[in-house]
């Protein structure tokens, strides 16, 4: 078989396998249930039969031969030489989490989709029937919707104005029906959490047991859905994030007992809603980050001053920095792959942001903010000056009117008090240079919210919310890392995108 | 005009793989089939000249498939495809009316030698 094929029949390898694996591991919990139910044994042996079988065409043969035991030992119970007690359900979860390590190592091997594969959603379990489409074909379709919403902003204002007229009307009712087709194109590229995080479990319990700890982990939320080309970026900073957590977060059984903790440690991944975002959530309850031991280290380095401390966020940058690590030596497990700034950027690219927050004894949480979809994003205009800029509403909390005289220097900081809190303000003349008219009186606060932390932006006027077709644009040398791309505003004119996560 | 063949597995995987070696060697994919009850329904919707049948497969395992296509169609050609070790179930699929078997990994040409036999 020719590269390119073998490299089609790796990726729906891939998909296909990981699908099963998901269902064997669904199948043995229901069995566990209903143990006198052949049907369970039934399924579980297609799920192994079937991943044996493409994984003898693909000549993996460890693979296949350890399916094939597996096989042999469900043989056994099926025919009644055995029962399924409880130790038994142990070693098949245990086999299915095994199998999935070496799985994703082959594809690995293989350079094939260690992300979310292009040909995933394979399972027939969402109900109707499912086809295959390239991922190109679909990122096509989003490009070309891209301008079709350009030309339908441009049409509507134009519309607007002569709003009496039948071709103005049938004009705005094509672009309600657009409307509709936007939707259900960008629905097309959505896919569930679950394709990553049903993946999460079997990988940190095989981990647990490679490092001798005691790891519960629970999943929460995989049905929420995200742009494919967000779904695709996750494995590498959760397996990252995941990874540090069971070496470095999580303590030895002994030493956990000896802190009054139970003796398996708590791992958490939870994914859920928040306004225009996804938040993914990675929760440890071990030892937290050594924040002193880090600052210490710092300040040797001359990188910190003596008197000051490290904020969760200064904590971040440090871990987040090439090369970096907590560990005395590197363990084998948390010492491979990608560093944590080489799997941020990427993931700042596509205006998703991290944030940490750590307490010594009990341990740490990482949250990833990300953006629902990619290509369109629901953005706010601001103007400054004559110029107009789109905020994706990912990291916008709130708009707040603010009376100039209720804000106070703190530390050579301008501070803004919104309801609680202190919030730092930030001006986005300064932020862009803009010099030339005088601000207005009377200047909106956009509340950004990103990496934990809150800034109030201050901008000279709110136009309105758009859908924005994000358009690449060239970085020329020493363009801030925040301007994220451009987009063609109703008018036909074009403004610049801003992220101000990395800023906040 | 290019012979007809439906492809039943329950793998999508492996539906690709025979339809690249049959569509390699001049043949035309009627269908696909992922289960036993769709294989039986689709033999009858799409009369193909060939059927390369799974024997493991969800919803009507690849035998009783047979069976019932046969009942259908008694001069229908199935090729069976089985893993290793599963000579006891070729026999059964074999005396329900499979023609022939082919075995998992497959060898191209062991597969188009077969199923060239089966067509004549």
């Amino acid at each position: 078989m020719s590269d390119a094929q073998r490299a089609r029949y790796v990726a729906l390898f891939a998909a296909e396998a990981r699908t099963l694996l998901a269902l064997g591991r669904r199948t043995v919990a229901t069995w566990q249930r209903e143990p006198d139910e052949p049907a369970h044994g039934a399924e579980l042996f297609r799920v192994l039969h079937t991943i044996k079988g493409m994984a003898a065409s693909l000549a993996f043969e460890e693979l296949a031969d350890q399916v094939h035991e597996g096989e042999t030992a469900l043989a056994r119970v099926r025919e009644g030489e055995r029962t399924a007690d409880a130790a038994w359900f142990a070693d098949a979860e245990h086999l299915l989490d095994a199998l999935t390590v070496r799985c994703e190592a082959e594809i690995v091997r293989e350079g094939g989709p260690a992300a979310a594969a292009s040909t995933a959603a394979l399972g027939a379990a969402r109900g109707g029937e499912v086809v295959r489409v390239e991922q190109g074909r679909l990122d096509a379709l989003v490009a070309d919707l891209g301008g079709l919403v350009t030309a339908r902003q441009e049409l509507e204002r134009r519309a607007a104005a002569d709003a009496i007229s039948p071709v103005a009307r049938a004009a705005l009712a094509m672009a309600r029906r657009l409307d509709v087709v936007q939707e259900r194109i960008l629905q097309v590229r959505m896919a569930p959490l679950s394709e990553i995080l049903e993946r999460i479990p079997p990988l940190v319990r095989d981990l647990a047991r490679q490092l001798g700890k005691e790891v519960t982990i629970d999943v929460q939320g995989e049905a929420l859905e995200v742009d494919r080309g967000i779904l695709s970026l996750l494995p590498d900073p959760l397996l990252h994030l995941l990874r540090n957590a069971v070496d470095h977060g999580i303590e030895s059984p002994e030493v956990r007992r000896a802190a009054g903790k139970r003796a398996a440690g708590r791992i958490t991944l939870v994914a859920r809603h928040d306004r225009d975002a996804i938040l993914v959530e990675l929760t440890d309850d071990g030892g937290g980050i050594d924040r002193e031991a880090i600052a210490a280290r710092e300040r040797a380095a001359g990188r910190l001053d003596a008197s000051a401390t490290l904020s969760d966020d200064g904590l971040l940058a440090i871990l987040a920095r090439p090369g970096f690590s907590t560990a005395a030596t590197l363990t084998d497990v948390s010492g491979r792959g990608v560093g944590l700034d080489a799997v941020l950027s990427r993931l700042h690219q596509v205006g998703a942001s991290l944030s940490l927050s750590t307490v010594p004894g009990r341990g740490t949480a990482f949250t990833l903010r990300l953006p629902m979809r990619l290509g369109i994003v629901r953005a706010l205009v601001a103007g400054v000056g004559g110029e107009r800029y789109v905020l994706p509403l990912t990291h916008v909390a709130e708009l707040i009117a603010w009376d100039p005289t209720e804000a106070h220097q703190v530390e050579g900081r301008l501070m803004l008090p919104v309801r609680e809190e202190r919030v730092p303000v930030l001006d986005l003349r300064r932020l862009l240079g803009h010099r030339g008219s005088p601000p207005p009186t009377h200047r909106p606060a956009i509340l950004l919210e990103a990496n934990g932390q809150r800034v109030a932006l201050l901008s000279d006027r709110i136009l309105g919310q758009v859908d924005a077709v994000v358009q690449p644009v060239d970085r020329p040398k020493g363009m801030p890392r925040w301007i994220t791309g451009a987009t063609v505003l109703d008018d036909g004119r074009p403004a610049l995108m801003l992220d101000l996560a990395s800023v906040v | 005009m290019a012979q007809r063949i439906l492809i039943c597995d329950d793998a999508i995987f492996m539906r690709t793989m025979i339809a690249d070696i049959l569509t390699g060697a001049g043949y035309e994919v009627a269908g696909e089939a992922e289960s036993g009850l769709q294989a039986v329904e689709r033999y009858k919707a799409l009369a193909p000249d060939l059927v390369t049948m799974d024997i493991v497969m969800p919803d009507m395992g690849g035998i009783d498939a047979v069976k019932a296509i046969i009942a259908h169609d008694p001069n229908a050609k199935i090729l069976m495809c089985s893993a290793m070790g599963q000579q006891q179930l070729v026999v059964e699929a074999v005396q329900a009316g499979a023609k022939d078997f082919v075995v998992k990994p497959f060898q191209p040409a062991r597969v188009i030698e077969a199923v060239q036999r089966l067509l004549g």
